[in-house]
Parts: C-alpha cells; structure tokens; sequence
C-alpha cells in the first residue's frame, strides 16, 4: 500500500498544491484529495475499506426497543440489538489554528488555505468513514467550536466554519489548547493544524494533558517554503506579521542562524511528540495534500499496529 | 582649462559618497510580511563585493554627475590666446586725462588714480606715444607728444609722473566735455600716422562732470575713450550749497540764509546737521539744525543769522563722510558806492528839470549805492570830489577852468554825460570837446520829435536791443539842440530823431566818453523821463561810466572776480589763505580764485569782500555710466570699457570675462541633468529587476 501514493507522486499523477488551491470550494478541494487519494490506493475507493465495525448483541431489558434490528428478528425470531455508527465511530476533533501568522504564504497561497484544505479534507475523508468529526479554531483564544458530529450538512457547516475569514492577530498555542481539553471530555482523536512558531516549551504542558485525557494526536505543522528555506535574496525590513514588529534581515546573511534555529524548533517540538505518543507530521505548502493524507492515515495504521487504539471507540482501519 | 574657482574642485571628493554607498548593501525602506520573527536576528549593513558588481553602471553615472557638477561650480574656462603685443603694430597714440576736480579730494581716489595713470604709463610700449592732461574746469597740458618722444624710452614714464609731481586735486569743477574735446583735437592733429588712437579717461566721473559741449561736438572718427572710473572707499556723499538771492532784491533779507543740502543717491546716511562754524570751520558757532535728507533727494534749509554775526561767515554740514563739500561761504554783498557828481544851477524840488528825476531813479540797492553831488557851475569844486566822480552830469554852462578840469577826468577815463537844458552851454561843449568849431543852437519841432534810428549796438542801448524793448516811438521831444555840422570823425551818432538830427552822440575823448544828449530828460525837454526806458538807460549809462559789472550772485571756484575800472594804482586781492596779490590797474578781472572763501577786494574803505563757493554739481558725485558718453556720440573702446576693471596684465583678457563669455557651466549643468536622466532610467530598470522574489500575500 505504501508504493501507491509514492508511485502516484512519482508518476506526477498527484494534484499540485497550487493547482488543488485554486478550487474555491473548501468542500471540492476536499473531495478531490480524498478521492484522488482512493484512487491512488485502490482500485475501488468503495471496497475493502470497512467503517467501524458494527455489532450486535443480545437485547437486555432495558433497552431501546428502536435499536432492534427487526430483520434478523425476521430470520432468526431472535432479538438482538444493532448497534449504531455514531456510537461505535471516531470521534474526531479538528483544531485549526486561524491566527495572522497563518496568512503568510510565497507560493500563491497562504498556510492558512492549505491548512484548511487540509483540515478539511480530514473532515472529508473521516466523514465518508462515518466518524464524528468536530472543529476547533482558535487564534489567541478559541474562536470557533463545532462539536464532533456525523450528521447530514454537519460537514458542510464544519467547511463553512473553515471558510470564514480569520479575525485573530497573535497566535497563542498554549491557551486554545488548554481549552480544547476542557471543551473536549470525551476521548478521540484530535489533529492540531498549526504553524507552531511559538516556543515548544509553552505548548507542552497542554500537549501532555490532551495526551494524558487518553485523546490521540496528530499534530500537523505547517510551514511555507519561504519559512522553511528563508530563501529571500534582497535585504529588506521583515515585519512580522502577528505584533507589527519591524527588523532589518540581510537574508544572506541572516539564513545560517535562521534555519539553525528553526531546526533546533522543529527537533524540540519532535522529540516533544514522539515522547508524548504524538503522531508528527511537518508539511511545506508546496507538498500535495494527498501524501499528507497518506502520511496522517499511515502513521495512524503503524500507530495501531504498535499501541492499540488508544481508546475504547472505533479507530481507522488501514 | 582653468577654474575660476577651484577650490570647488574640492567637491569631487563628494564621489566618494555614491562608492561607499554602493558598497554598503542598500538600507532599503522595502517591508516584507513575514509569519514570525522569532528566528530571525537583525543585521547590520554590509560590504559586499556582489552589489558593486551589479550596480557599477550606476555607480559610474552617479560619480559622473557628481564631476559635471562639481565641475560646473569651479566655472572652467579655456585661456583664450593671448592678444598681439602692442609692441608689434605701430603703437598707440594715447592722451591721458586726468581728472583734478574737487570731487577727486574724495578718499582713495587721488591715490587710485595716480596709480592707475602710472600703470598705464609703465605698460607702454616703445611705440606708443603718450600725451598727458590735467582737467578740471581748466585742462592743463601735462606732457605733450613730442616731449614724450623725445627722452628716452625707458625715461619716459619717470618723466610722465615727474609732471605731476606735487599735484592733487583742487577746488574746480569737473568739465569733462572740454576735456576730451580738446583731447580729440591734440589726437585729430596728426591723422594718417595708422596709430590707433584713443583717450584714456581717468578719474571719478560723477554725475556732476559737464558732458554738455559734446552735444555740439562731432566726435571724430577713429578715436575712442576709455573711461577709466575710479570709485572711493565711501560711496556716497552729501553737499551744502548756497542758495542765491537775486542781487537786486531787497536789502535787509539777510536774517535768513538759505542753503540745499543734497545727498547723492548711494549715500548711505541721511541725518545731517547745518550750522554756523566757527571761525576756523572746525566746529559749529550757533546751534546746528537736524536735516533729514534721504539718499537722492535735496533738502532746503534756512539759516537764520545770529543778531551779532561778526566774523560768522561759513556754514558747515556735519554727518558726511567727504569733507570737501561740506563748507560753504557767506558773505553778504556790500553795495557798492557809485559816486556821480551833477553840474548845474537847478533846482533839485523843481520837478521840470532833469535833477529832480535823476535823484529819483537812482536808489539804492543791493548792488550799489548812488551818492549823488550837486554843484552848480560856481560853486567851488574839490578836485577829490571830481576825480571821485564815476559819471559827471552836465546840464549847464561851466566856467572855462571847470570845464577845463572835467575834460582832464574825462581824458582819464571818466564818462561826462553833457545834457545842456539850453543852448548857452555850447561853448562848455566846444571846450569839453576841444573843438571850438562846434555850435549849439536850438529847435523846437512843429509839434515833436522822435527817436528816429537808434544803434542798439552801442552800449547805452544794448539794453534795448531786444525788439520787445527797442521802441523808443512812446517818447516825444518837444524841443533839441543841433549840433552843427560836421561832427568830429570820431563821434557816433547813436540815435537820430526823425528828423535825422543826431539826438544822442558819443564823443570819445582820451580814454573816457562825452555822451551828449541834444534833449535832456526833463518835461520842458521831452517824455523821456516819464518814459519805463529812462531808468533801464541811466543804469546802462553807469555801467558805460566803469561802475563795477554786476558781481556774480554766487560765484565758484574759477569764475572771475569783476574788479572796479579806471583804478590808477595796483589792486590788492587778498585770498583766503591770506596771501595778497597785487593786481595792475589795466586787469579788469581777478581770475585766480582756486578755492572756495572769502575773497577780500581792494583795500581801505572801499574794500568789498566776496564768498566764492565749489560748484554745487561737484557735490552730484553718483557714479556716470560710460553710456552717457556714447550718448552723446562719443566712441568707447569695446574691450576696455569696464570701468571698474581691476589692474591686471593686459595681455591676459581677464578670467571673469573669459569665463563669462564661454559659460562653461552652463552645458557642465545640462550635462549632469541628462546624466541624472540616465541615472533614474538605469535604477528604476534595476530596482525592477531586483525586486524580491518572494512575495506575501494576504
């Protein structure tokens, strides 16, 4: 399964980044991904792929008469009760950060669409799996909550969420997380999509106490080209664009300590996950979506080969 | 190529500006968005050998624009060749002129101008021929063309300065106009030599200087001045002049003098005091009056006269940086005494006869004082008396030995004016005359006689020469004496009545006149003294008689004094300075006032005194452009007429004139301008270029 998607990137099969963000709709550029990612592993996206596996059980006093599966009444004159999706699925938790930082972008578009693009596609891909997904924004502070759902239009309202413009300036990791963890109780999944140019200090003591209320995470990093490579030429006064602030940058000059530092930022936020359980999933804007999927959905399969599911609920089956 | 100011030359170090800013990597004012600065650490400016490489064109045309204009504002200018030796043609014939005038007694000037006349002196060449004048109101030959060539040539300048030796400026006016007239005519006298000819023109000329008679002049061809004006330290200057009073107003106005103080329009002061000075003019006597006078105006000011003003004789102006128009002199005129002696038996209260209206028209005024003594033909005479006597009258027979002792006066110079009122005087008349042929009778027109034909020529008339005047048809005679026929050869009928009967006849005898009169002036005679003409007639009559001309009401520095006629004895002139000249008694005028003061005339009672003052237009010192001059037609020499040109060698065209023909910078400017053009072309087209790669969007 693993040589499908590098084969399709190898083959220039894969949607560019570019070419993927200049759909308008968030729910097309999603249903692109998703589809074109099937169809990169499968040769039917409709077959062997299991949702979560449902089911029955005896019916005990007690219970909702309307769970009874009244066909295998019909075969078996016996009552069993079917158990529902919902109950049985993933709940998911998409927090996506919204803040300035995000907007910035030297490829045509912003970290901020691809993270969206990709949030949504998540959605997307977790919703035709029938997982319950939900949606946190935040900036300085949580901006936007949907809670995990598998309803009809739920998905199209979590696209509509994304869609909206940001209205954050500074980013602070630390406090939305915090709240995440008081906003979400109930164990799931939950990808951070975020930029996470803060200290990685600040936002280990949230990351431990999501990680600690049993929720698995997958924590997608998303950097520009330009802020991976620094590959700006001309000297100019670099305004950062969360607090205004103005320096005067040689890039010549300035590009060894600043991709040192940046290194030295990623390795401690790495380490920082891989000793919590944390799935790590750095993408570049230019990367396409679907390999990050790939990437998302084979760490998730390894990750359930080695740990288990690391709750109770259905997870994704690989 | 050379700079009239090279020491902006020193700008071009300012190209070092654009080299180490090419080496420093450009501080751009360029924002770039970026998601966080929290890896990025400023850096400072650097050298990089990258960005002179890239932007070397640059480089080039800024450091170029920097050299045109630094270039520009030395003012370069190329030394033109320098022009033919003047040794080499046939020389120059040059008449130098010198002003002396009292306005060059201004600071500096005098020095200046030596100096400059000893410059030329020194530069000229060995063909040149130099001929040197002094001008004021007079123009004093110096050195003529002919003494200059015949020393040697290296005496000849020495001996040029050596003529002016001890000289400085005087008292006189400028007269420039004669001056150069007179030059052109010392050049005009030997045309066709193929010398270039010209006048080098050399001192203050102010506004003052008289250009009038070259109005009249033409200028002859080929001969062209060079004005060379000097200008003193102090640039303006104030003068006091007197203002006249008609001589013939009426005594007493004296209380008040009146004087104009004019300031020249570059004067820089304008608040000046008037008074009374001193006796020896070094301060004021009375309390000085504030004149305000505005550069280019003239303020008049009264000066009234303290009560007991002995001594008091100058009026100072105070606050004028040149002191040599500062004075003027004031001497109020004495009339002067005209003695007349009248011979006959009349009675003076009869109003029929001629005494009566003789003591009448004969007042006093500002100009003389007529004393008129009467003696009827036996009463015993002084000979004092007689000799005394500026004009005898007579109207009466005379004894033989009276008659006798006004012949003598007459042969001496004095006028005898012989009126008989009857025909019994024909025998004093013979004996006056000396021809015992001559006879006397009486005529008595039908109803009267007129003055037929009169010759305005002679003096008595002169007066009336004016055909406004010369009606005399007014005046009837009712009865005349006719002189028998022939006259004396020298007579001269100078009116004849209608009749053709001389009426008015002057007999010259030794050096004095007979003026005889065939009808007197009385009403038993005729109208005549009833006439507006008889007054007019008897002064002109005195002024025939040797009464002292009118002095002039104000005179300058240079006019002649008038002196009494019919003296015997030498008469003493004493000048201010106190010297005394004594003049011989055929000089009739005393042309010796060189500088302004009190002259005294004569000596003893009889003494007058008369304040001779600088001319007023000394004091107009405003600068005259050499444009009045080729005003009035008069040729200037193109390349040497700046005025004020400082000495330099003159073989070398000045630098300023050179630089100022060319205007060098002018196309250094245009070129720094285009290439400034060029300049913004090349960086707009690189910062294009250069823009970054990477660009943010929202």
């Amino acid at each position: 399964m693993n040589a499908g998607p590098n084969a399709a990137l190898a083959s220039g099969s894969l949607i560019s980044a570019p070419a993927l963000m200049a759909i308008r709709s968030l729910e097309l550029r999603a249903r692109a991904v998703v589809e074109g990612f099937w169809s990169g592993i499968h040769r039917s996206p409709h077959h062997g792929f299991s949702v979560e596996f449902t089911e029955y059980r005896q019916y005990t006093p007690g219970d909702d008469p309307r769970h009874l599966d009244w066909r295998v009444f019909g075969r078996t004159d016996r009552h069993y009760i079917k158990r529902f999706e919902d109950e049985t699925n993933l709940r998911c938790h998409l927090v996506v950060d919204r803040s300035r930082s995000m907007d910035f972008g030297s490829t045509g578009h912003s970290k901020a669409d691809y993270a969206n693009t990709l949030a949504a596609t998540l959605a997307y891909f977790l919703h035709l799996q029938g997982d319950a997904i939900g949606l946190l924004t935040f900036d300085e502070v949580v901006r936007e909550y949907l809670p995990a759902r598998h309803r009809a239009g739920h998905l199209r309202h979590l696209m509509h969420t994304l869609e909206a413009p940001a209205a954050g300036h500074a980013t602070d990791l630390a406090g939305p997380l915090e709240r995440t963890a008081e906003i979400v109780r109930k164990r799931g999944l939950i990808v951070l999509v975020s930029d996470f140019l803060a200290p990685a200090t600040a936002i280990e003591r949230p990351l431990t106490r999501l990680a600690a209320a049993g929720h698995e995470l997958a924590v997608f990093q998303v950097l520009d080209p330009a802020e991976r490579d620094f590959g700006f030429r001309d000297p100019s006064v670099f305004e950062d664009s969360e607090d205004g602030r103005t320096l005067y940058v040689d890039p010549a000059a300035a590009r060894p300590g600043y991709l040192d530092r940046l290194a030295a930022h990623n390795a401690s936020l790495r380490s920082l996950c891989e000793r919590l359980g944390i799935g790590w999933h750095p993408l570049g804007t230019d990367r396409p979506l679907e390999l990050a999927l790939f990437d998302f959905v084979q760490n998730r399969s390894r990750r359930g080969r080695r740990t288990g599911r690391p709750g109770t609920q259905g997870g994704i089956a690989s | 190529m050379n700079f009239l100011a090279p020491l902006f030359l020193l700008g071009a170090v300012a190209i070092g500006g654009p080299i180490l800013f090419h080496l420093i990597r450009r501080t751009t004012r360029e924002r770039t968005p970026f998601s966080s600065l929290l890896f990025l650490q400023p850096t400072p400016p650097r050298l990089t050998k990258k960005s002179r490489l890239e932007h070397l064109l640059l480089l080039l045309l800024r450091a170029l624009a920097l050299l045109l204009l630094t270039l520009g504002f030395a003012r370069p200018f190329f030394r033109q060749p320098e022009a033919p030796a003047p040794a080499a043609g046939p020389g120059t014939r040059t008449v130098l002129l010198l002003d002396t005038s009292a306005s060059m007694r201004r600071s500096g000037l005098w020095d200046d101008a030596r100096s400059r006349l000893a410059r030329h002196l020194r530069e000229a060449a060995p063909a040149d021929q130099i001929a040197l004048f002094t001008f004021d109101r007079e123009i004093v030959s110096k050195l003529s063309f002919t003494q200059w060539q015949s020393v040697p040539v290296g005496e000849r300048a020495a001996l040029a300065l050596a003529t002016l030796d001890g000289l400085s400026p005087g008292w006189s006016s400028t007269r420039v106009g004669p001056a150069l007239i007179r030059a052109a005519e010392e050049l005009t006298e030997d045309e066709g030599t193929g010398q270039r000819r010209r006048i080098l023109l050399i001192g203050d000329l102010q506004e003052g200087a008289r250009l009038d008679p070259l109005q009249s002049y033409e200028w002859p061809k080929g001969i062209e001045v060079v004005p060379e004006a000097v200008r003193p330290r102090n640039p303006g200057n104030a003068g006091l002049q007197l203002v006249a009073e008609a001589p013939d107003s009426d005594r007493g106005t004296g209380a008040v003098v009146r004087v104009r103080v004019a300031n020249s329009p570059d004067a820089r002061k304008e608040q000046f005091q008037v008074g009374w000075a001193n006796a020896d003019g070094t301060g004021f006597a009375t309390a000085p009056t504030d004149v305000y006078v505005p550069p280019g105006q003239g303020r008049m000011v009264a000066i009234a006269t303290p009560t007991n003003a002995v001594g008091l004789t100058r009026i100072l102006l105070r606050g004028d940086d040149e002191p040599f128009d500062n004075t003027v002199f004031v001497y109020p005129p004495e009339p002067a005494p005209l003695d007349l002696l009248y011979l006959g038996s009349e009675s003076p209260a009869d109003s029929h006869q001629p005494l009566f209206f003789l003591r009448r028209a004969l007042p006093d005024t500002r100009r003389q004082t007529v004393h008129l003594t009467v003696r009827k033909p036996g009463e015993t005479l002084a000979t004092e008396t007689l000799a005394a006597s500026r004009m005898i009258v007579v109207t009466d027979r005379l004894p033989d030995n009276l008659a006798d002792a006004v012949r003598g006066r007459m042969e001496a110079g004095q006028t005898v004016l012989f009126a008989p009122t009857g025909d019994t005087a024909g025998a004093t008349l013979q004996r006056l005359l000396g021809h015992p042929e001559l006879t006397l009778g009486e005529v008595r027109p039908p109803t009267y006689a007129m003055l037929g034909e009169l010759d305005f020529r002679h003096p008595m008339l002169a007066p009336f020469a004016d055909p406004r005047f010369s009606d005399f048809t007014k005046i009837h005679f009712w009865r005349y004496r006719k002189l028998g026929e022939p006259l004396p050869a020298t007579a001269q009928v100078v009116a004849r009545f209608d009749s053709g009967a001389p009426a008015w006849i002057d007999f010259p005898v030794g050096r004095g006149h007979l003026l005889f009169l065939a009808s007197g002036w009385g009403p038993d005679d005729s109208q005549f003294a009833l006439s507006s003409k008889f007054v007019p007639w008897l002064y002109s009559l005195l002024d025939l008689a040797g009464a002292a001309a009118p002095p002039s009401a104000n005179p300058l520095v240079g006019d002649p004094l008038p002196l009494p006629a019919g003296r015997t004895t030498d008469f003493a002139v004493r000048l201010p300075d106190g010297t005394v000249t004594n003049l011989p008694p055929a000089t009739i005028r005393f042309a010796g006032t060189l500088q302004p003061g009190i002259y005294f005339l004569g000596a003893g009672p009889t003494a007058t005194s008369v304040a001779v003052n600088l001319d007023p237009a000394e004091s107009r010192t405003a600068p005259l452009g050499p444009e009045e001059l080729e005003r009035l037609g008069v040729r200037l020499d193109p390349a040497l007429s700046t005025a004020a040109a400082e000495p330099k060698p003159q073989a070398v065209p000045p630098a300023q004139e050179a630089e100022g023909r060319q205007k060098l910078w002018r196309w250094l400017l245009a070129g720094t301008l285009a290439v400034l053009l060029i300049e913004s072309l090349v960086a707009g087209r690189t910062a294009r270029q250069t823009s970054l790669p990477v660009e943010a969007t929202s």
